[in-house]
């Protein structure tokens, strides 16, 4: 019994690493601009997809192959494959890469979208970048679905073994590099200027401006971390569960955004706290209760969390100002 | 006011437009049946129903090129040609999805020369576009839909060419049992495919002797199965049965069996038809190694004519995989064909399309009696298929396998 | 062109003033007193258009299109009850499927027993019984949902709303206490729903062939496109007498600035309360009549997607507006069926697939229009005339959920709230 509770609880607690990444993305943007940003579910989405594309560019023979016909200067490519897919070192660079990349491309989107998409509408009404990130949300998932494919296998790189509770290389990869990065994260938003130029932004954008805060780029570099720290998360989620689908966004966006306002909307701790509380709601609900109302279980909770602490668990109730 | 009285306008613009492209869809339409008279010939159309872009595609995809070959080889038939009619086909996309489904029903029966429907696929889409057929008295043919209840609803036009899960279920049990399985963990998708299999197969598998350790659900399009993995590990079963269908973008089969794997519970996967597609493999790897699947009919390269409707398959559609219920596909299309020529032949071509035409196709499609690809074609009172082959299958160096037992 | 002027300017007063219950006699005064005798043409020529629509759509054979519009009328009484939440009241909600699968099951657990019971002389009218048990249990889950999260306010409520759509929903798929029927939904197999009144009548006696191509008949779904058309405009009567009643102007305060609401005596409770459980009304009217409409009812149409395309209606259309729901939802429901009807009926003949394409990219091309409408006319197509500002966030006007330390800290930009100063736009 000891052995099946730890075992459910690795299990949400890798869940909760890739909740609380893509929770940071919600809540970072809720902390400076109050918008939930419904596309962000689909950075996670492409953070996957461009992920596999670049591992298959490294290591797949065949797609390499097809790649090379057409575009014969990446024939450099096909020779560093041994390197990447033979050694240890050239596992763990290929990884590095196949994150890097991802991370930036996706981030790199992110910035886009908020460009084209959010900055025009910075003076609307509160509702519409909502619906505009709905659309774009829409377009993503539909641009996956008939540009690319509805799913993909994604291969597994690590092997499997299990050290006991079901701790799994994955798993191991999983957690360590998320609690690394929502580490990192914290310490650069407290710490470094930019850091705190995105917290004064959050706090009073026109202050933060006439202070000489470039609120264009602390908000484009917000637009930039979220999406990249999703996109992370998107590749965790194609190495653990072996498949990136077009849809695949849709439940873990709902989850995260959840997980980040248990937390507290708008708080950094808060999320990831959040992030890890909901994954390990879920497996012990799983686990315990009813596969089939794990969620039902998650939101319940989320509902008398919220209704007893009205702004989250780390965030303060709202004050009414008279 | 003004903001409504632009509205009002605005109204009425919109529906003064859609006036006129319908408008324009007559002319058009008149217009090449003008055109047809010239040539005398009268163009039937055969809607398909299935998943096409997203959901099952494997079985909505394959589907649709086995009815695209059923009515191209049709109109080569010299019966075809004699009575001036050319068959063409009009595809309907339901997702996998009841709603979408019903929309795609409502299309069909739209359409003038709609002389009757192959679909749908998945039970859920099936059972809510039926309700669309029956009212409208155009008979609908699923070839893949396995649930009982489909034909049990007392619609005179809809039949099946595949075997149904309380036959399905049943024998999976069976075949499990003689296999040296005893203790299973049971998981259904949330589906009503899925937990009308899984019922079938507990209740006989029970009655047989063996223990069910779980019954666990998943939730459509979700991915995460590691607590339902770790559930199961602890319980140590023989083997796991799951209900649904391979689709990872649905959530399904083949990610199911990669975390079962790779949370180190190495026994097989049994599953129904959902599972018995090229495309299980390909997402799961080498994962679906070993794991088993029961599908109605049987290997193509065993039935009668199955080995001359592979080869038409692979030429006219070369690189694609057969799936599972293109034989049935193909087979529902040629019900339907044949029941239209004979109808054709007694009251004349142009009647088809008729309501009494429809009703004579019924009638005909009730009658049918000829020899399928997937064997002899004939409904019982139900609209089922009197054919009920169910073959198991295994995976063995990455393909599927029929297995005898 | 200057009535229209005079009628803009003297609502800048009434909008400033509308807040204070004191504003009554000036909206009264500006409803209906000028209604000009173009305006009535058009609406008559408006009516029959709408009348006669399903017969020439019925004609030809599109029953398809018929479809279309019933689905978008379904969807803009849906929408119509969740602007009385968001729109009216300000209150953010993502879980408007909830109220729909109420409606749509109350109906079907009501009917179908009823049905058998009534016979089958009778058993059409169980349709009207269920319609109206379906909003009776709609707005009862509504009155009670908002009892516990009163407390909340904006993305707060957003979660709980969106968290309670889901419970709903896999409670239906899970078959919650043996009355949802699972993944399958309702009626069960072997129950069948009986057809509603009058339509087997009108089935067989209303037929006359003009000629081979143009045949006037009913069929089920001209017979619900008109029960739909019914209650649509029987909604927009309802909502519009509403939206100027005290209840009304109370929702205005609420939506405004909640405190200084209550500051003038506004009971905000109550009226969010009402306007919980009136959204909910219509929620549930709507589902009733889908039900019946598409013969079943099943999980998975009550998605949470669904309910975030309801709130899109809302906002494209222009909030706390009827007109903009009425055209907001004919673009987001109605323009990808749109597409997918032309490519099948004028695209068909063309180059092979073109059809299959153009129909597979409908929602793509919903997606970017939603981001071009957003960014084209932020206040939506059709704004509202009240609502001349936007509806505040997390904490009402000041939105302020300070959190200490060195964590991020949440307030409202003050870029967003200089957007709107002093509400005097309509001036």
């Amino acid at each position: 019994m000891f052995n099946y509770i730890v075992s459910q609880l690795v299990n949400g607690v890798t869940l909760g690493g890739m909740y609380a990444l893509i929770a940071l993305g919600y809540t970072l943007v809720y902390g400076i601009l109050l918008m939930i940003n419904f596309a962000h579910s689909e950075m996670f989405m492409s953070g996957g997809y461009i992920g596999l594309g670049v591992l298959n560019l490294l290591s797949n023979k065949a797609v390499q192959a097809a790649v090379v016909a057409r575009l014969p200067f990446l024939a450099f490519l096909q020779s560093a494959r041994t390197f990447f897919t033979g050694s240890t070192i050239g596992m763990i660079l290929m990884l590095l890469i196949v994150f890097g990349i991802s991370a930036v491309l996706t981030g790199c989107l992110g910035m886009l979208t908020e460009r084209f998409a959010y900055r025009p509408l910075r003076n609307a009404p509160r509702l519409c970048p909502l619906i505009s990130a709905l659309g774009i949300s829409i377009f993503l998932q539909n641009a996956a679905l008939l540009w690319i494919d509805n799913s993909i296998p994604f291969p597994s790189l690590l092997p499997t073994r299990d050290f006991g509770f079901g701790i799994t290389p994955i798993r191991i990869f999983i957690i360590v590099t998320s609690l690394i990065l929502l580490f990192v994260l914290d310490r650069f938003v407290s710490t470094t200027r930019i850091g705190k130029a995105m917290r004064a932004t959050s706090q009073d954008q026109d202050a933060a401006g006439l202070m000489g805060i470039d609120i264009n780029s602390v908000i484009a570099l917000t637009f930039f971390i979220g999406p990249a720290l999703g996109a992370v998360a998107g590749i965790f989620s194609g190495m653990y569960y072996g498949v990136v689908t077009y849809n695949m966004g849709f439940f873990p966006g709902i989850k995260s955004f959840t997980a980040a306002v248990l937390g507290g909307i708008g708080n950094l701790r808060g999320a990831m706290l959040g992030g890890f509380m909901l994954g390990i709601i879920e497996a012990l609900a799983s686990g315990f209760i009813s596969s089939g109302y794990k969620d039902v279980i998650a939101f319940v909770i989320l509902i008398i969390v919220l209704i007893f602490r009205p702004g989250g668990l780390l965030g303060e109730s709202v004050v009414e100002k008279v | 006011m003004k903001k409504s009285m632009k509205f009002v306008l605005l109204a009425l613009v919109v529906l003064a437009a859609a006036a006129l492209v319908i408008g324009c869809g007559g002319k058009s339409d008149s217009a090449s049946t003008e055109g047809d008279t010239t040539t005398g010939k009268t163009t039937l159309t055969i809607g398909m129903g299935g998943p096409l872009t997203q959901g099952d595609v494997a079985f909505g995809q394959g589907a649709q090129r086995a009815v695209q070959l059923a009515v191209e080889d049709a109109n080569k038939l010299p019966e075809v040609t004699e009575l001036g009619i050319e068959f063409k086909t009009l595809d309907g996309d339901d997702q996998s999805e009841a709603e979408k489904g019903v929309t795609a029903a409502n299309s069909f029966v739209s359409d003038r020369s709609l002389v009757g429907v192959v679909g749908h696929f998945n039970s859920t889409v099936s059972i809510a576009a039926s309700k669309v057929y029956n009212e409208n008295n155009v008979t609908a043919i699923s070839y893949g839909s396995t649930n009982p209840d489909l034909t049990k609803q007392g619609f005179k036009t809809i039949f099946r060419t595949c075997a149904t899960d309380d036959y399905q279920g049943p024998t999976g049990a069976d075949d499990a049992i003689k296999l040296g399985f005893k203790k299973v963990a049971i998981i259904d998708d949330s589906s009503p495919y899925g937990q009308g299999l899984v019922a079938e197969f507990e209740k006989k598998f029970k009655e047989l002797g063996g223990e069910v350790t779980s019954k666990q659900s998943t939730q459509q399009k979700q991915n995460d199965f590691t607590a339902v993995v770790t559930k199961i590990k602890s319980e140590r079963p023989d083997f796991v049965y799951f209900g649904g269908t391979y689709a990872a973008d649905t959530g399904a089969g083949a990610l199911l069996t990669k975390q079962l794997k790779e949370g180190g519970v190495s026994v097989p996967v049994m599953g129904g038809d959902g599972l018995y597609a090229a495309d299980y493999i390909s997402e799961a790897g080498e994962a679906s190694e070993g794991d088993l699947a029961t599908c109605p009919g049987m290997p193509v390269e065993l039935l009668p004519q199955g080995q001359a409707f592979a080869d038409a398959y692979k030429a006219k559609f070369p690189g694609k995989d057969i799936a599972a219920f293109d034989a049935y596909a193909y087979d529902a299309a040629q019900a339907l064909i044949k029941a239209v020529v004979k109808v054709a032949q007694e009251n004349g071509a142009d009647k088809v399309t008729s309501p009494a035409g429809k009703e004579a196709i019924q009638a005909a499609v009730a009658a049918s009696s000829f020899d399928g690809v997937t064997g002899p074609i004939a409904f019982d009172e139900n609209g089922d298929n009197t054919n009920r082959v169910i073959t198991l299958y295994k995976v063995v160096d990455g393909a599927w396998v029929a297995q005898e037992l | 062109m200057t009535t229209e002027r005079d009628n803009i300017n003297s609502e800048a007063p009434s909008l400033a003033a509308d807040l204070l219950p004191a504003a009554k006699p000036m909206f009264k005064k500006q409803r209906g007193s000028k209604t000009s005798p173009l305006k009535v043409i058009l609406l008559v020529i408006l009516a029959l258009a709408l009348i006669a629509a399903p017969i020439i759509f019925q004609g030809f054979g599109q029953l398809l299109l018929i479809r279309i519009f019933a689905i978008v009328g379904l969807y803009i009484i849906l929408a119509m009850g969740l602007n009385i939440v968001v729109g009216y009241a300000g209150l953010l909600d993502f879980g408007r499927m909830a109220f729909y699968a109420f409606g749509a099951y109350a109906a079907m657990l009501i009917g179908v027993p009823l049905a058998q019971a009534l016979g089958p002389q009778l058993g059409g009218w169980a349709y009207v019984v269920s319609l109206v048990g379906g909003a009776i249990v709609s707005s009862l889950v509504g009155f009670l949902l908002s009892l516990p999260v009163m407390r909340l306010r904006g993305d707060y409520l957003a979660i709980v709303t969106l968290g309670f759509g889901e419970i709903v929903r896999i409670c239906l798929q899970n078959n919650f206490l043996g009355l949802s029927n699972g993944a399958q939904g309702l009626p069960r197999t072997g129950q069948t729903l009986p057809a509603p009144p009058g339509l087997d009548w009108l089935k067989m006696n209303v037929y006359f062939p003009i000629n081979d191509r143009f045949v006037i008949e009913f069929s089920s779904n001209v017979y619900w496109y008109y029960i739909i058309l019914i209650l649509l405009v029987v909604a927009i009567i309802v909502v519009r007498r509403q939206d100027n009643s005290r209840l009304g102007r109370s929702w205005a305060a609420l939506r405004e600035d909640e405190v200084a609401a209550a500051a003038m005596g506004v009971n905000t409770t109550r009226a969010k309360t009402w306007a919980f459980v009136l959204g909910a009304l219509w929620g549930g009217v709507a589902g009733a009549t889908f039900s019946y409409f598409q013969m079943v009812a099943s999980p998975e149409t009550f998605n949470f997607f669904n309910s975030v395309l309801v709130l899109a209606i809302v906002v494209i259309g222009g909030m706390g507006s009827i007109p903009g729901v009425i055209v907001g939802a004919l673009a987001i429901q109605g323009i990808p069926e749109f597409i997918r009807w032309f490519a099948q009926n004028f695209l068909s003949g063309a180059a092979s697939g073109i059809d299959k394409t153009v129909s597979n990219y409908r929602n793509l091309i919903l997606g970017l229009l939603m981001v071009v409408m957003m960014a084209i006319r932020p206040a939506g197509l059709i704004p509202s005339k009240r609502i001349k500002r936007e509806i505040h966030g997390a904490g009402g006007s000041d939105g302020s959920t300070r959190v200490e330390g060195d964590v991020l800290v949440n307030g409202v930009p003050a870029g967003i709230e200089g957007a709107t100063p002093g509400g005097g736009e309509g001036a």
